[in-house]
């Protein structure tokens, strides 16, 4: 369990994270989402005691980080995956972070054997493949066979047959009841992994939710229809209350009515209907939307039409 | 694959401190390449130097003035490498921290042992160990490579009492042996000399977070500040002169007969080994203080 409340952070004029309150429940995996620049890690290195917050507070499992006793058996850590020394071997680095909490050397190899990294554990982890650090970085994580795992973009850097490693690792260790609190900033990843979600943008508390909830609370059942009598056809579906927006192909994107009273209505002014079609808003859409204001900095996108 | 392993042994007691911080310091320092060949320039340029500078300063002694006889110091000759390994020690010491804040590992350090004042202790006295084990050992070892040297060159031990003023006017070349005054004090602080640099420069590390900008400093302290202090005036600069740590290096390494010609210039070997750790307290303190208050 990871309750944060009123958590705030700025580093010079910047205010990293605002006032940030949720909490994170044992037994699912938890995504933390936000866009690139959110505040993600930011709030990952709180929760570490690795940066003194401003204001507010943030316990795992009821403890201050910095009072852990233990603080590789309760909490493992994932935060950059690079960050080993790169003279230094796999084994040797997992070896020092056991040492440091009483941990038997045999748990060395084993986390190794874990990961898939056994065959390479006395090669020097400069020359690893951005994969195999973030496997080593998991690795590491796992060292203590804590109850409360963090990841900050674990699935970075590697190739699908790893992502879907990743995901599956996430489940398993949630499913054994441990609290599992991953950041991402793609949605449909989060959507694949996670049961719950903490979703930030510049630093404050978009939702602190259930995925299913999420999508159904943001997502507006939207029909695609069209007609050679789009024009008309659109009137009579304003008028009976629909939102309605021309698209440029000349199809109609009909909000707040269903495809049965669409397709009954377009029938009852006599207008041929081309296609009737229900259109899912993609999570990553939702997820945009949501956020599209709390994003610090704006692509510069080609203007409209200009193809 | 698969997660379920072996249960961990059940800790109900204590917490992770200082005994489990120095098994993992003593892992890291000894895991990586870069300590070893500092290591290895040490015990290299020691033996190497003293043997060159014995062997040259041997051969010249029937041409030197009396006033260079005076200056002659067996004990110093033998110590020369330590010119070279101070600022071998000093990389060394500032790259066990600025290593760790390159890679971000630090992080990693911390969050395994949230006490950062333990952690910096024990990555401290790992140092302290491994460079005070290697110093000294080097430094006797090149002590007694040196007065072997002398010896081979037709040197005689001069009788025990000898004053400078023994040494100008022996027709041999003078060889000191450990019972020789302030021989055995001179060789063994050449030794704590490059343990104090090395925790100098590990201060610095925490300062600076920087391994360049750590070394840097470092190299500046031992080299600029004295050709700084040297444009001064002398008669402003001279009181501080002593204090330099290369100056308190120099008066924590002459024998004693050869000290006397330095009373007011150098400080008493013990006392400018006392400042010398001053200096290396203040630089870890506030390495210290910093290490805790400011983020990871």
């Amino acid at each position: 369990m990871i309750e944060a409340s009123g958590l705030a952070k700025s580093y010079g004029s910047t205010k990293a994270v605002d006032g940030l309150t949720f909490s994170v429940r044992p037994g699912v995996v938890t995504g933390f989402l936000g866009p690139n620049g959110s505040g993600k890690s930011t709030t990952m290195r709180l929760i570490m005691g690795l940066d003194r917050p401003d204001a507010g507070r943030v316990t795992l499992d009821g403890h201050r980080y910095h009072d852990l006793r233990w603080p590789l058996r309760e909490v493992g850590a994932l935060l950059e995956a690079k960050a080993v020394h790169p003279g230094r071997t796999a084994y040797n680095h997992l070896l020092s972070l056991a040492q440091s909490n009483a941990l038997p050397r045999t748990r060395v190899d084993e986390v190794l054997g874990m990961v898939g990294l056994d065959s390479v554990a006395k090669r020097k982890v400069g020359k690893f493949s951005l994969g195999m650090s973030q496997r080593l970085g998991i690795a590491s994580a796992l060292l203590g066979d804590p109850g409360v795992l963090l990841f900050d973009e674990p699935i970075n850097g590697l190739d699908p047959e790893g992502i879907l490693w990743v995901r599956n690792l996430l489940k398993g260790l949630a499913a054994e009841g441990r609290t599992i609190f991953v950041s991402s900033h793609l949605m449909s990843e989060m959507a694949l992994t996670a049961t719950d979600l903490v979703v930030i943008g510049r630093g404050r508390l978009i939702a602190d939710t259930s995925v299913a909830d999420f999508i159904a609370s943001n997502t507006e059942a939207t029909v695609l229809v069209r007609s050679p009598e789009a024009d008309r056809l659109g009137g009579v579906l304003t008028a009976a209350g629909a939102g309605v927006l021309a698209r440029d192909d000349g199809g109609l994107l009909v909000t707040r009515m269903d495809l049965a009273a669409i397709g009954d209505a377009a029938h009852a002014a006599g207008l041929p209907l081309h296609e009737l079609s229900p259109q899912q808003a993609s999570l990553e859409e939702v997820f945009m939307d949501l956020t599209s204001d709390a994003v610090d900095f704006h692509g510069l996108a080609p203007e409209r039409g200009a193809r | 694959m698969t997660t379920v392993a072996a249960p961990l042994p059940a800790l109900d007691r204590g917490r992770a401190g200082l005994r489990q911080a120095l098994a993992s310091e003593w892992t890291k320092l000894r895991s990586v390449r870069s300590t070893w060949v500092c290591l290895a320039i040490v015990v290299v340029a020691g033996l190497g130097l003293s043997a060159l500078v014995s062997n040259l300063e041997a051969g010249r002694w029937a041409q030197l003035t009396a006033a260079e006889r005076a200056q002659f110091d067996p004990v110093r000759f033998s110590q020369s490498g330590v010119f070279l390994s101070q600022f071998v020690v000093g990389v060394l010491g500032a790259l066990v921290v600025t290593a760790e804040y390159a890679s971000g590992a630090m992080r990693t350090t911390l969050a395994a042992l949230p006490r950062r004042g333990t952690v910096l202790a024990a990555k401290g006295l790992v140092l302290s160990a491994v460079v005070l084990v290697v110093a000294e050992v080097t430094a006797f070892a090149s002590f007694f490579l040196s007065q072997a040297i002398l010896l081979a060159h037709g040197g005689k031990t001069l009788p025990a009492g000898s004053t400078v003023l023994n040494q100008v006017r022996s027709p041999t070349i003078p060889v000191d042996s450990l019972t020789t005054p302030g021989a055995f004090r001179a060789v063994f602080l050449a030794g704590v000399y490059l343990l104090v640099l090395a925790l100098i420069a590990f201060g610095m590390g925490f300062l600076v977070r920087h391994t360049a900008g750590a070394i840097s400093v470092f190299v500046g302290v031992l080299l600029v500040l004295p050709l700084i202090v040297q444009i001064l005036p002398s008669s402003f600069s001279q009181p501080f002169e002593r204090y330099l740590p290369s100056n308190l290096g120099v008066a924590m390494t002459v024998v004693s007969r050869t000290h006397n010609n330095f009373v007011g210039v150098l400080l008493d070997p013990w006392a400018a080994a006392g400042v010398l750790v001053l200096y290396a307290g203040v630089f870890v303190a506030l390495g210290a203080w910093l290490l805790v208050r400011r983020d990871a």
